[in-house]
C-alpha cells in the first residue's frame, strides 16, 4: 500500500516532470513541429490515429533507425501494455490451444530477418484521380531487423489440424466508435515460412509502442497490414478471414482498370506481395544544386522478389544508364544504389530511378491506378536545378 | 526492506509518473497542434462529429470530388460517427468545397523529438 508520504513524493516528481515538459513541448509547437516522444524529422499525416511518414532523405541506410521508421495506426494504439500481463492466445483448427507470456517466447529459438516493410497505400498520394485515404507520399516504408521466434513453431506445437487454411492475428488496438477490428488473415502457407515471425524485437531492441510491443507480426516481403502489431490472438481458420480489411480493403482489381473506374468487389483479390519499386533520396526535390557534380542515391525494394538492377536517367527518362548498388543484401531487405553523374551545363534537369526484380518485373512509367491506391510503384522522379 | 531497495523502489515510480505526464501532455499537445478546419456553415459540426476520433490532419490533406466525399461520409457515419441525417449533404457540401480534388496540396508538419526516444 502507497503511504501519504510516498504518494506525495511521487505527485511532486509528476509536477517537476510536468514543469520540465512544458517549455519543450511549447517551443516545439512555437517550430510548427509535433513533438511525438522517439520519433524525429517525421511527416505528420495524422497525429491521432498516429501516422507518420519517413521523408525521402532518410532512405540513406540499410537499416532505418526506429526514429525515423514510418508508423501505420488504423485505430488508437493499446491505451496499457503491460509486459507481464500480456498473453498470446492460440486457437481455432488447432489440436491443443496456447496461451503463451513473453516469457515463453522468450525460450523459443530466435530467428531474424532484415525486411523492408511498406504500408500498401505508400505513394497514394501520387494517384491520379485521387483517392481517399492517408496521403501517403514516398515514405511510408523502412528497413528493419526484426526478431523473434518463427511463427512456425507456434504453430507446430499448437498442432495445425488439417482443416487450417488461413491464419488471423488481431492486435490489442483500441476500436473507436463502430468500425471494423483490424483484423487479416494469411494462407496457412506464408504463415509457416521459416521467415514468417512473431517478432519481440527489431534492430536490436525490444520493439516500442508504436511498433506494436511487445509482440507483433513479420510477413517479410508482404505489406505492412500482414504484420499485424500489439499481436494478442493467432487463431487457425478454415478458410480466408472474412471482415472489412481483408475484403472490401486491401483488395487489388483482378484487371486492369481505367483510372477513376469502378471496381466489381467480387472481381478482386487480396493485396499480398510488395511490387517492385526504388524511391530516390538524394538529391532532394526542387533545391538548386551549385555543384555540376551530383551525387544520386536512394533504395530499391521487391518484396519477395530480389532487386537486380536499379536505373539512372538523367535526361527525363530519354535514356538510361545503370546505378551501382550497394554490398548489403539479404532477401526481403531493400537495396541501397548510387550514380555519380556530372551535369553537362546549368540547367533543369529530372532525374529518374527505375528497379528490375529478379522475376523480371520492372517500375512502370505511370503504375496501375486502383480505388485505394494500394502498390503504387511508378519510375521515382525529382527535379533539380544546376546553377552555372 | 533495505534503505537502498526503498530508494530503488522510490526512483521507479517516479520514473513511471514522468512517463506517464511526458506522455500525457505529448498527447494533448499533438491534439492542440492540429490544423483548424476552414470557416463554413457546419464547422463546429464537423469537429464534434470527425474530430472525435481524428487529427483534423486526416481531412485537410484529402483533394476529392464530391462522389468521393460522398462515399467517405457515408462510411464513417456507419461507422460511428454522430451525423444529423439533417446535416449529411451539408457535411458533404463542406468537404467538397474546402477540400476538391483540384486544390494543391498543403505542406505537413513533421515530428520533434528532442528529449527521449520510443519507449513502450
Amino acid at each position: 500500500m502507497i503511504s501519504r508520504r510516498d504518494f506525495l513524493q511521487q505527485v511532486s516528481g509528476a509536477m517537476v516532470a510536468a514543469a520540465a515538459s512544458y517549455p519543450l513541448l511549447s517551443w516545439a509547437a512555437d517550430n510548427a513541429e509535433v513533438v511525438v516522444p522517439g520519433k524525429e524529422g517525421m511527416i505528420v499525416r495524422s497525429a491521432r490515429f498516429l501516422d507518420l511518414e519517413m521523408p525521402p532523405e532518410f532512405a540513406d541506410s540499410w537499416i532505418t533507425p526506429v526514429h525515423h521508421f514510418f508508423v501505420r495506426n488504423h485505430m488508437h494504439e493499446p491505451s496499457t501494455l503491460d509486459a507481464n500481463s500480456w498473453r498470446l492466445n492460440i486457437g481455432g483448427e488447432v489440436e491443443k490451444p496456447l496461451i503463451l507470456s513473453l516469457a515463453d517466447l522468450a525460450k523459443l529459438e530466435p530467428h531474424s530477418v532484415t525486411n523492408t516493410l511498406e504500408c500498401a497505400g505508400n505513394g497514394r498520394g501520387f494517384q491520379q484521380p485521387n483517392v481517399p485515404g492517408v496521403q501517403w507520399g514516398k515514405g511510408a516504408v523502412g528497413t528493419g531487423r526484426f526478431t523473434g521466434p518463427r511463427l512456425r513453431d507456434l504453430l507446430q506445437r499448437a498442432g495445425v489440424k488439417s482443416t487450417g487454411k488461413h491464419v488471423m492475428f488481431r492486435g490489442l488496438d483500441e476500436i473507436p466508435g463502430k468500425v471494423p477490428a483490424f483484423i487479416r488473415s494469411i494462407p496457412v502457407e506464408k504463415a509457416t515460412d521459416s521467415d514468417t515471425l512473431v517478432a519481440t524485437h527489431m534492430n536490436g531492441a525490444p520493439l516500442t509502442r508504436h511498433h506494436g510491443f511487445p509482440a507483433r507480426c513479420l510477413v517479410p516481403g508482404w505489406i505492412g497490414a500482414a504484420s499485424c502489431k500489439w499481436l494478442t490472438e493467432i487463431k487457425v481458420l478454415d478458410k480466408e478471414f472474412e471482415g472489412n480489411f481483408m475484403k472490401p480493403a486491401y483488395r487489388m482489381p483482378n484487371q486492369p482498370i481505367a483510372p477513376g473506374g469502378q471496381v466489381n468487389p467480387d472481381d478482386t483479390h487480396a493485396v499480398t506481395g510488395l511490387n517492385v519499386k526504388s524511391i530516390i533520396a538524394g538529391p532532394a526535390d526542387g533545391p538548386l544544386l551549385k555543384s555540376k557534380a551530383v551525387h544520386i542515391h536512394g533504395a530499391a525494394w521487391a518484396g519477395e522478389a530480389d532487386v537486380v538492377r536499379v536505373e539512372i536517367s538523367t535526361d527525363s527518362g530519354a535514356t538510361w544508364q545503370p546505378a551501382q548498388l550497394s554490398k548489403e543484401q539479404t532477401h526481403y531487405a531493400w537495396r541501397l544504389w548510387n550514380y555519380d553523374w556530372k551535369a553537362p551545363k546549368a540547367g533543369d534537369y529530372t532525374l529518374m530511378s527505375r528497379a528490375t526484380d529478379s522475376q523480371g518485373r520492372t517500375q512502370p512509367q505511370s503504375a496501375d491506378w486502383n480505388p485505394s491506391g494500394y502498390l503504387y510503384n511508378a519510375i521515382d522522379q525529382v527535379k533539380i536545378h544546376v546553377a552555372a | 526492506m533495505s534503505q537502498r531497495d526503498s530508494f530503488q523502489n522510490f526512483l521507479a515510480r517516479q520514473c513511471v509518473w514522468t512517463i506517464a505526464v511526458f506522455t500525457l501532455l505529448s498527447v494533448l499537445q499533438l491534439w492542440s497542434q492540429s490544423p483548424e478546419l476552414p470557416p463554413g456553415p457546419v464547422q463546429g459540426k464537423i469537429r464534434t462529429a470527425c474530430l472525435e476520433c481524428h487529427d483534423s490532419r486526416i481531412i485537410v490533406q484529402q483533394r476529392l470530388n464530391k462522389a468521393a466525399w460522398t462515399k467517405e461520409v457515408d462510411k464513417m457515419i456507419k461507422w460511428g460517427a454522430v451525423v444529423d441525417a439533417a446535416d449529411r449533404d451539408a457535411f458533404i457540401d463542406y468537404l467538397s468545397s474546402n477540400f476538391p480534388s483540384d486544390k494543391p496540396a498543403e505542406p505537413m508538419s513533421r515530428t520533434s523529438s528532442p528529449k527521449k526516444r520510443d519507449h513502450p
